[in-house]
């Protein structure tokens, strides 16, 4: 198993939020989490990752994880090529396989061109992409994907699903939180978070 | 903690403060814009002012000018620090807090932060020393510049403190400016000061002991070294209440 949620609650005030939450990702597998806006699935993610504090329940993960949230929450006097090795740090990545896993992901989504610049210049869609790659980087066990293609180009929509099909092909599961999932059949299961319990 | 992390946040941050023109451009125009008024404005009289930090009642005769010039040194260099500190740890903190999600201990970020802040509180102190040597003969060239450095690293873990207490940028600056302007920019300024009814009161004040220590150096040989200690622990006062706010802020909660 590679993550398990148990009986998660949070409420903000008098509001709750999430109502004892429970599912389990085993490897290999591609879960979706639907729900209209203020659902509470930012909140369940958040809690997922560590960001924030369940007020009651628990959350076990086995493996590395990578975690691509709604914004694009990038350092703007940074460059593309400084985001990778800032990450890298973090991951605990060495230069040699910085290099290699940083091109093949400027190579895979196609802004290899852009790895000079200063995310303050680049496009919307480009820093989108610097957002997953940096998700992408550790080669996780599990991928947690907030609203991930938000502001992708059909291009680059079709390459995030080659590229988690390929990831899951090699082992990695992947968990993508999104308001709208068109093409269910990608999926190993659907959830729908409504009124803070998941059906 | 990771040393090969900690290198890289600092070689980051520095990165992304001098890429900040404007930040620069603050750097260098501050200190002169105040020495300038300081020249074109202050009287030459001379006035009798006690070193209230020695034991001794001991005076100096020297003209408000030349005061003027070393508090105004200690005050921009201060001010600067304190805003550059806020500014570090409030800019893109979402960002660090990923960061953190991804490995990242907070007290690596704050302490890259803490180190890239020193090399830009030493640079500032340094600036500022060499050009109020322009104006003035300063006694103990580097003592002196080492009493900036110590209202540098006062007044920047104030403003890492108030950065990391304080979310909005806007009430940041605001609560930097106040204490700026009431401590270092009114209160320890000599001519305020020595006639004060409850100068107690003003010892107590971050700037207190760094600006004595300035001061002492500039004009005098006798020793700043307990305005310095006691200043370097205002500093460090300070700085435990940034790691312990930040820490709580940042922190990862599994």
């Amino acid at each position: 198993m590679v993550l398990k949620v148990e009986n998660i609650s949070k409420k903000f005030g008098k509001n709750k939020v999430l109502r004892e939450v429970s599912f389990e990702m085993n490897h290999n597998s591609l879960y979706g989490i639907v729900g209209e806006n203020g659902s509470g699935k930012t909140t369940l993610l958040k809690i997922i990752v560590g960001e924030w504090k369940p007020d009651g329940g628990s959350v076990s993960m086995n493996g590395r994880f990578g975690y691509c949230p709604q914004q694009t929450l990038l350092f703007s006097q940074l460059t593309v090529d400084e985001h990778f090795s800032y990450f890298a740090a973090a991951y605990r990545i060495d230069r040699v396989t910085l290099a290699g896993r940083s091109n093949a992901l400027m190579d895979f989504f196609n802004f290899r061109k852009f790895r000079n610049e200063k995310v303050c210049e680049l496009s919307g869609g480009t820093m989108q992409k610097l957002n997953l790659s940096l998700a992408l980087l550790p080669q996780p066990d599990l991928l947690v994907l907030d609203e991930p293609y938000n502001g992708f180009d059909w291009d680059t929509y079709q390459h995030f699903w080659e590229y988690t099909g390929n990831l899951k092909k090699e082992g990695c599961s992947i968990l993508v939180v999104a308001h709208l999932i068109t093409e269910k059949e990608r999926f190993d299961k659907v959830f729908n978070l409504e009124q803070g319990s998941l059906t | 903690m990771n040393l090969h992390r900690i290198m890289t946040g600092i070689m980051m941050v520095l990165k992304m403060i001098f890429r900040r023109r404007i930040v620069i451009i603050a750097l260098l125009i501050i200190p002169i814009v105040f020495l300038t008024i300081v020249e074109l404005t202050a009287p030459v009289r001379i006035i009798p002012f006690r070193l209230a930090s020695l034991d001794n009642m001991i005076f100096i005769n020297k003209s408000l000018k030349d005061i003027a010039f070393v508090f105004f040194s200690v005050t921009s260099s201060g001010f600067l620090s304190s805003l550059l500190a806020l500014s570090l740890i409030q800019i893109e903190i979402e960002v660090n807090r990923r960061l953190v999600i991804c490995g990242y201990n907070p007290f690596e970020i704050l302490l890259s932060n803490l180190l890239a802040l020193s090399i830009l509180i030493f640079a500032i102190a340094l600036y500022v020393g060499i050009l109020v040597s322009r104006f003035l003969i300063i006694s103990h060239f580097i003592p002196f510049i080492a009493g900036l450095i110590l209202i540098g690293f006062v007044y920047g873990c104030y403003g890492l403190a108030t950065g990391s207490l304080i979310r909005g940028k806007l009430e940041g600056i605001f609560f930097i400016v106040m204490l700026a302007n009431i401590d270092a920019g009114w209160l320890q300024n000599p001519m305020y000061y020595a006639e004060a009814h409850n100068n107690i009161i003003i010892r107590y004040l971050p700037a207190y002991f760094p600006s004595q220590s300035a001061i002492i150096t500039a004009f005098t040989d006798y020793s700043a070294a307990p305005a310095r200690f006691y200043g370097f622990l205002y500093g460090t006062g300070f700085l435990i209440l940034a790691l312990l706010i930040y820490y709580n802020k940042m922190r990862i909660r599994k």
